[in-house]
């Protein structure tokens, strides 16, 4: 899952980074909103943690603007400020949950997952795909019944795909999903990945389409032998 | 309470009733005595009328007692009787055979007596040998007396009931502006803080209301400073607490030099906190009225040197302090720990907005009963629309590390111990200048 973390406080920001990151996602932080419209204009995102306090123009209007501009994703906001008015407005201009300062990085990511999962129209936490089984929050991954060992990155690039459902994603998109922006990324490093993938659950799980990159392809289950 | 209008009602009316009572009473034994005085006049006129008649008719018998006159012949008015005696008490004549008992006619004049049971007033008069006692029965006299109180009352009550119902209609008329004003408070929710709107209002009341408006103006400003300020007080004490609890969760999850490096960006965080809260303590002692004297005195110049020591500790050589050649010796006329605070964080500002090679100076001069600081950094200066959220609590320039308390807690000093603050922005840099009161040599 690629998030967008707009949060002006450096140390609180490094926290969510490395905390999200330890839980399988891929982090971007901004400090600005000007910053947060520039990376939202680069790169796909999943979901977006935003705080409200930002030192060059208020949270809520920079949401307000970017709805009103046709963002989509969903959008959480992590703030200070308690009341319920701020809450009923950040609300109104257009966030999908709130959470308060300060927070547990546990909660914070179930709750990006469960937003993932409400964009998605799931009602279980689970993504079912075939034999495929994989819980976001847990990142178990099951292939009919068993268990399977993926590592942080084959299961980035599995989510992503699994959020993808039908429709091809470009390598810059996949790579966006799997490593951010600040990783040092070899130019075989998601074949690799990808490849691995392969390996351990099936071949037709990722389907390549020339030229364009690659699809979610079905999970047929214990097949690796093609 | 008992309302103002009955109480009004009450006590005015209560006044009205007693004087209209007492006049009444003394008018009422004045028409008393006038009319005892009249009948008594008709008894001696009907008497003396008598007399001369008696002296027109032939000699009566001698002893002609029961001789009987009808009022008539003898001409006295009806209720009246009339008897005429002989010096040894022989009754001559009688106007009518009621009462039986004779008229007691020894005393000559004015004279009550009871008679078959009733009183009467008699008055005897002596002509001759004759004596003529005319008479009426009190009982009379007092059905008079009555029917006249009573016609005199009757008006004089009814005038009194219309003055009573007139003054609580008008009292309750000249009341009104203070009901509508009840209502209009009535009708307020408790919290509501709205100018209150009242026309039109008699000018002994627009004070009031003004007053009232006013004191809901200055409710309002500070119930949203407060807000405002907890407010903030929440984001900033929930920030750096953010950071811990984040950076401490981060280290479980990881270990080797992740572990290490969140643990100690999570002491970062409490040392941030520790500031913050420090701060805040500082700038609630300061406003709220408790004692800073601990009778420790500090002339300028050591003020500056211990401003300079607190003054953030790593930076204390960047700060270039000018020792005037000659200065007062005086104490500061203000507890030390604030003048010293002060210096301090205005210290503090100047060498967080300097880079890191540049310098901060401070001079001092004093005159007669005042000290003068400069304290002059050399940043980027401030923008003149930013000058007025200087003193603002948790206002920062930017992207500035200070807990944004700093000047606030100054400004507050400023106002708590008669000194003076202003902020000078210049390009190459800001200079403030503090002064601060000196005691008398």
């Amino acid at each position: 899952m690629h998030v967008l973390v707009c949060e002006d406080d450096e140390l609180i920001a490094s926290g969510i980074v490395a905390g999200l990151t330890a839980q399988g996602l891929t982090v971007e932080h901004v400090a600005t909103a000007s910053a947060a419209r520039a990376m939202l204009k680069v790169a796909e995102f999943d979901v977006m943690v935003l705080d409200l306090g930002l030192p060059d123009e208020d949270g809520l209007k920079l949401l307000q603007q970017l709805r009103n501009s046709g963002l989509e994703i969903p959008v959480l906001i992590l703030t200070a400020r308690d009341s319920v008015t701020d809450r009923v407005d950040g609300l109104q201009a257009g966030a999908d949950d709130y959470l308060l300062k300060p927070f547990d990085l546990r909660e914070l990511a179930a709750r990006l997952h469960t937003l993932l999962r409400r964009v998605a129209g799931r009602s279980v936490n689970l993504i079912e795909h075939g034999a495929l089984t994989y819980d976001p929050s847990s990142r178990e991954t099951m292939l009919g019944g068993q268990p399977v060992d993926l590592s942080r990155r084959e299961q980035s690039l599995l989510q992503a795909l699994l959020h993808n459902r039908g429709r091809v994603l470009s390598t810059e998109q996949l790579k966006d999903s799997v490593y951010g922006f600040n990783d040092e990324l070899e130019s075989n490093a998601l074949n690799v990945h990808i490849h691995h993938l392969r390996r351990k659950l099936g071949n037709g799980i990722v389907e390549t389409v020339r030229g364009l990159g690659y699809r979610l392809g079905p999970a047929d289950g214990g097949d690796q032998s093609k | 309470m008992m309302s103002l209008r009955l109480r009004l009602s009450l006590t005015l009316g209560a006044a009205f009733a007693l004087i209209w009572a007492l006049a009444a009473a003394w008018m009422l034994s004045d028409l008393r005595n006038q009319m005892m005085f009249s009948l008594d006049q008709r008894l001696v006129a009907s008497a003396r009328m008598v007399a001369g008649l008696m002296e027109q008719l032939p000699a009566l018998p001698t002893k002609g007692e029961g001789t009987h006159f009808s009022a008539e012949q003898l001409n006295v008015p009806g209720g009246m009787a009339c008897q005429v005696s002989s010096l040894r008490g022989e009754i001559l004549a009688r106007s009518h055979t009621d009462p039986q008992q004779k008229l007691e006619a020894e005393k000559m004049g004015f004279h009550d007596q009871m008679i078959d049971g009733a009183p009467w007033r008699s008055f005897t008069l002596a002509r001759g040998d004759l004596r003529i006692t005319t008479a009426d029965r009190q009982i009379e006299r007092e059905a008079l007396n009555m029917s006249i109180l009573l016609a005199a009352s009757v008006p004089v009550g009814v005038a009194l009931l219309g003055c009573l119902c007139l003054l609580w209609l008008g009292i309750g008329q000249g009341l009104a502006p203070l009901n509508r004003m009840r209502d209009a408070l009535m009708r307020r929710s408790a919290d509501s803080l709205e100018p209150l709107l009242i026309q039109p209002l008699p000018s002994e009341l627009q004070p009031l209301l003004d007053t009232q408006n006013q004191l809901f103006q200055r409710i309002g400003r500070t119930i949203e400073r407060e807000r405002r300020l907890t407010g903030d007080a929440a984001h900033e004490l929930r920030s750096p607490l953010t950071a811990i609890k984040t950076h401490l969760q981060v280290a479980r999850m990881t270990d080797g030099a992740a572990r290490d490096q969140s643990l100690a960006r999570a002491e970062e965080g409490a040392d941030r906190l520790h500031r913050t809260l420090e701060q805040l303590l500082l700038l609630a002692r300061v406003e709220g009225s408790l004692s800073f004297d601990d009778g420790v005195q500090c002339s300028a110049e050591q003020v500056a040197k211990l401003a300079i020591q607190d003054a953030a500790s790593g930076d204390r050589q960047r700060i270039k302090f000018q020792v005037p050649t000659k200065v007062s010796a005086a104490p500061v006329q203000m507890p030390a720990v604030l003048s010293i605070a002060a210096l301090r964080n205005l210290l503090d500002n100047a060498l967080r907005h300097t880079p890191s090679d540049g310098a901060v100076e401070l001079s001092l001069e004093t005159t007669d009963n005042r000290v003068r600081f400069v304290v002059r950094d050399h940043g980027p200066g401030i923008a003149e629309a930013d000058l007025q959220h200087l003193t603002q609590r948790f206002w920062r320039n930017g992207q500035s590390t200070g807990c944004g308390l700093g000047l606030a807690i100054v400004q507050a000093i400023v106002q708590r111990c008669a000194c003076t603050l202003r902020f000078d922005s210049r390009p190459d840099g800001l200079r403030v200048e503090l002064t601060m009161p000196l005691q008398p040599a």
